[in-house]
């Protein structure tokens, strides 16, 4: 009975016992089984190191792919401490080969960490000294790659692209507005160790890295090289303060070219000043637009049907009262009798400040505020100034007067093109910007696209055509006449400036500029250059800054295909000027023949016979009087 | 004369090969760091391997009413040597605890034979007393109380666990009153409130195991790295020798955490296997105890098996995150010399009684 009472408690205590077995065997097949992924992930974590392998920053690439900003592979020093095995010997030559400081290395290759990455020496090491590393074979040294920031066009763009710095992070310009976009993130070539970093026999895994965001700008390669070009040789020619530009498409804010002077390398960026870097001038610099500003007043006037162009007459006796002052016109002596059109052709500043005065304040200002003065215009440009206005209800007769031909306003380079891209446009205030799309660098997709934004309808369509017309007549007669190219409609308007500085004018210092655009008919590329203080010769926008802008214009025109348009008004020639005339064919003629065809060139042949067999330029281009065209003639 | 139980002795012997493996595939990283010798303790662990083995053989011939004889003094002397282990310089401190006598490099703990010398003194006194009252009950109780204290002054819970709740196994197939066993949870429950406040460390041990993650670098830590041991081992495991956490992340894998090395190595399949050679192992002893002529070769046989069996269980639940970090070894697979031995020579006795069976 007493056995039998052992025996049923030995089958208890053995029940408990399977039971307990049982319940460590699902805890095993819980860990091995069901939290497997977890776990493993997280010992893998644990036994794992990373050697970091670099994703490559995104490129950036203007509308017609051209590579603006790309990277260049270098290699990077990382040390696993616990694999050197002599750590004198190793920082020894490390320092040597990196022209370091012998005890610092040796903090390096001592530190008690699991992997020593070398910075900022060891970084972005080119092939030489990298392979120099590399020969050494050294236990525990490892090279890894990186990509380096290369800008194929060293200074093109520099001011809006800006700059990274040592870890490859944006600091300023698009890489920065940008970064997180460009940035690609880290991979990895991942050893197994244990725990005292030893490297153990296990395979490698490589974990690929994600290269950046590529993104594609608005701007025109060929556009900007012209910008920047004409920008370069005005700081040589005028030895200027400074010269800015942008060039743009009107019928959408597809900023086409941007750039200013001073510039900078990004890839040496610390050689330069902090304002060289950092100030990208033309959204930035806020001055008194001059004379480019009556385009505002302009379309501000005929929207309000306050003037008639064509049949309106104003006399400019040289100067106008206004609120007790005096205004001079910058010609001595006045204008005489002029149609408003004529105004406008002259840039008559009594003329400006009639129209003012008669379109009111209220009037004036509301057109200045909708055509995007005093507040950001909101290109993803940054440190875009917003520019000063008069407040409305401080605005007198004088204030009015000043800021209907430009003056006392201050205004940003990109407000002005946007406004006047608005006012020839057929109305319409488009929002600048310069980044057209970023895409996935794998499959191209794209993550980000803009798209033109309409800020608003400034005036009507009917008015803009107006507009245009006299700025036409600008360029074909009046003070634009630098920027007229032969064959094709350009409009534009000069504009010079005085600087302010101290709340007084400066003596002799002016910020030239123009702003042009073609086909005046039918707008289709718009740009805008000024020129700080030129030196040894007469400061106007007409002078300088027009044929600057025509250089860019005919870069543009063949950039995007303008065609040529007929139906424009002849420049008038002054006596300085020579007429352009067209090319005749005198193919097949005789030489006589052929030389009175071409009376109004210079004619040079070559061979010998009587038969013209070739001739350059060819039938139908049109050169000025008195240029040279060359004729083969023979049997 | 009978032969004694084929499935017990060959579950025996497979954990022990399986062990000596184990204990190779485990510790060689850490012999090599710590001895410049991969071998070290593969070879030390042999050495007892093969001793013991001899001795189960020997004693497994050595009829064990012999035990019952010479019952008081054994424990006499386990005793005498508790108490001369604690004294500095006889005794040597390993791992925290003064509990070892040491011999060159090997080390020989005498709460190992205690284990044994109780099992055989409490089979004895349940044979010669009904334990049904409490008068009877009270004087085993009274010495298992003083080896515990004793082994408790080293400090090693571990042991003294496995010793208090083996004598505990013993006592209630032995008739002990429910009632006793009732109050017995109630003081052992109020007993560990009272360690614990004694030692604050023992409580963040039991907080670790509920959440292991709350202190990774300090008491969670072991059951973490066991846990990354047998999670990556999966079904099949990461195939013999290829365990990473024995790599210095699990600290001396071949002790305790031996199981989540096997684990790794073999995964669940090896898990299974492990657990079934246990199975057996138990299964058998308790047949054994069943089938045992006279009550001492029962309880002996049953408390031997219990307590490998309850030893077993606690570090298995340790291991895979079940219960408390305790510091108790795997039977037959763990590394330990004396201990090996001293389970084996257990095994001797336990086969010798299966020579007697009905």
């Amino acid at each position: 009975m007493f056995t039998k009472n052992i025996h049923s408690r030995i089958n208890i205590v053995l029940f408990v016992i399977l039971l307990l077995f049982i319940l460590i065997i699902f805890k095993v097949f819980y860990i091995q089984v069901i939290d497997y992924d977890n776990l493993y992930s997280k010992a893998e974590d644990l036994w794992s190191r990373n050697l970091p392998v670099e994703g490559d920053r995104g490129n950036i690439y203007d509308s017609t792919g051209v590579l603006i900003a790309t990277n260049e592979t270098r290699a990077s020093l990382v040390i696993i401490p616990n694999q050197v095995t002599d750590k004198e010997e190793t920082a020894k030559k490390l320092s040597e080969i990196l022209n370091t400081n012998y005890e610092d290395m040796l903090k390096h290759v001592s530190k008690k960490t699991s992997i020593e990455r070398v910075h900022p020496e060891g970084r972005r090491l080119n092939y030489e000294i990298s392979s120099k590393i590399s020969e050494l074979n050294l236990p525990g040294v490892y090279l890894m790659k990186e990509s380096k920031r290369y800008y194929p066009y060293d200074k093109m763009l520099s001011n809006s692209i800006g700059f990274v710095g040592v870890d490859n992070q944006g600091l300023s310009g698009l890489e920065l507005t940008y970064d997180k976009y460009l940035t690609g993130s880290y991979g990895a070539i991942k050893y197994f160790s244990d725990a005292k970093g030893n490297r153990l026999k296990l395979n490698e895994i490589y974990v690929r890295p994600q290269s950046g965001m590529n993104i594609t700008l608005t701007i025109n390669f060929d556009i900007q090289s012209a910008l920047e070009r004409e920008l370069n040789n005005a700081m040589d020619r005028y030895d200027a303060d400074g010269a800015w530009g942008i060039v743009m498409n009107p019928n959408n804010g597809e900023i086409l070219a941007i750039s200013s002077r001073p510039n900078f390398a990004p890839s040496n960026y610390k050689d330069y000043t902090i304002e060289e870097i950092n100030r990208n001038l033309p959204v930035w610099m806020t001055y008194e637009p001059g004379s480019t500003f009556k385009i505002i007043t302009l379309s501000a006037s005929l929207e309000e049907g306050i003037v008639d162009l064509y049949n309106d007459h104003f006399y400019d006796s040289g100067s106008i009262k206004v609120g007790g002052a005096t205004i001079h016109c910058w010609k001595h002596g006045g204008h005489g009798d002029q149609t408003y059109l004529e105004v406008v052709q002259n840039s008559c500043n009594p003329g400006f400040v009639n129209l003012g005065l008669k379109l009111g304040k209220e009037r004036l200002f509301k057109y200045i505020k909708n055509f995007g003065f005093g507040t950001k215009t909101g290109v993803d440009l940054n440190g875009e100034g917003s520019g000063i206005i008069f407040d409305v209800e401080h605005v007198g007769d004088l204030e009015l007067a000043t800021t209907a031909f430009g003056q006392g306003v201050s205004v940003t380079p990109i407000q002005q093109i946007t406004a006047v891209s608005a006012a020839i446009n057929g109305g319409i205030l488009y929002k600048p910007y310069i980044v057209k799309s970023i895409n996935e660098p794998e499959t191209n997709t794209v993550v980000l696209e803009n798209k033109p934004v309409k800020v608003r309808q400034v005036i009507s369509n009917e008015t803009s055509i107006k507009v245009r017309d006299a700025l036409e007549k600008v360029v074909s007669l009046g003070t634009g006449r630098n920027a007229y190219i032969d064959g094709y409609r350009v409009g534009g308007k000069t504009g010079t400036a005085q600087k302010v500085s101290e709340g007084k004018y400066m003596v002799g210092n002016y910020i030239v500029s123009f702003m042009g655009f073609l086909p005046a008919d039918n707008p289709k590329v718009i740009a805008y250059i000024a020129v700080d203080n030129a030196k040894g010769i007469t400061q106007y926008g007409g002078t300088i800054a027009a044929p600057i802008a025509k250089n860019i214009l005919l870069a543009s025109i063949d950039a995007l295909n303008i065609e040529d348009s007929d139906g424009g008004t002849e420049m008038r020639y002054t006596y300085l000027d020579k007429k352009y005339y067209t090319i005749p064919n005198v193919i097949g003629m005789e030489v006589k023949e052929a030389r009175k065809a071409l009376k109004n060139f210079k004619v040079e042949y070559s061979g010998t016979g009587n038969t013209v067999i070739y001739q350059s330029p060819s039938e139908g281009v049109r050169i000025k009087e008195g240029e040279t065209v060359r004729l083969l003639v023979s049997e | 004369m009978k032969k004694f139980n084929m499935p017990l002795f060959i579950s025996v012997i497979l954990l022990s090969i399986f062990g000596i493996i184990m204990i190779y595939s485990s510790s060689y990283i850490w012999a090599s760091f710590k001895y410049n010798n991969p071998y070290k303790y593969v070879i030390n662990q042999g050495i007892f391997l093969v001793i013991g083995i001899f001795s189960m053989l020997y004693i497994s011939k050595i009829d064990y009413h012999i035990y019952e004889k010479y019952s008081n003094k054994l424990l006499l002397i386990c005793l005498i040597l508790l108490i001369l282990v604690l004294i500095p310089g006889v005794g040597t401190v390993r791992n925290g605890s003064r509990s070892w006598f040491g011999i060159g490099s090997f080390g020989i703990q005498p709460s190992e034979f205690t284990k044994l010398g109780l099992i055989i003194f409490t089979s004895k006194y349940l044979v010669n007393n009904d334990i049904k009252t409490f008068k009877n009950l009270f004087p085993i109780l009274i010495i298992v109380f003083i080896t515990f204290g004793l082994i408790m002054l080293q400090p090693d819970f571990g042991t003294g666990t496995i010793i208090v709740m083996s004598i505990m196994g013993l006592l209630f197939i032995g008739g002990m009153n429910m009632n006793f066993i009732a109050k017995g949870v109630i003081v052992g429950i109020v007993g560990i409130i009272g360690l614990i406040l004694m030692a604050p460390y023992r409580l963040q041990r039991i907080l670790s195991f509920l959440d292991p993650w709350s202190d990774p670098l300090g008491s969670g830590f072991q059951i973490i790295q066991s846990l990354y041991a047998i999670g990556p081992g999966g079904l099949l495991g990461m195939g013999f020798g290829n365990s990473i956490q024995k790599h210095f992340y699990l600290p001396e894998p071949q002790t305790d955490f031996i199981f989540s090395i096997i684990s790794e190595e073999f995964g669940f399949m090896g898990v299974l296997i492990v657990s079934t050679l246990f199975l057996i192992l138990i299964i058998s002893g308790f047949i054994i105890s069943k089938k045992s002529i006279d009550m001492f070769g029962k309880y002996l046989s049953y408390g031997i098996t219990f307590q490998i069996a309850f030893q077993a269980i606690l570090n298995l639940m340790v291991v895979v995150g079940l219960i408390p970090v305790t510091g108790v070894t795997l039977p037959f697979l763990s590394y330990g010399g004396s201990s090996l031995l001293i389970t084996l020579c257990s095994i001797g006795i336990v086969l010798n009684i299966s020579k007697n069976v009905y």
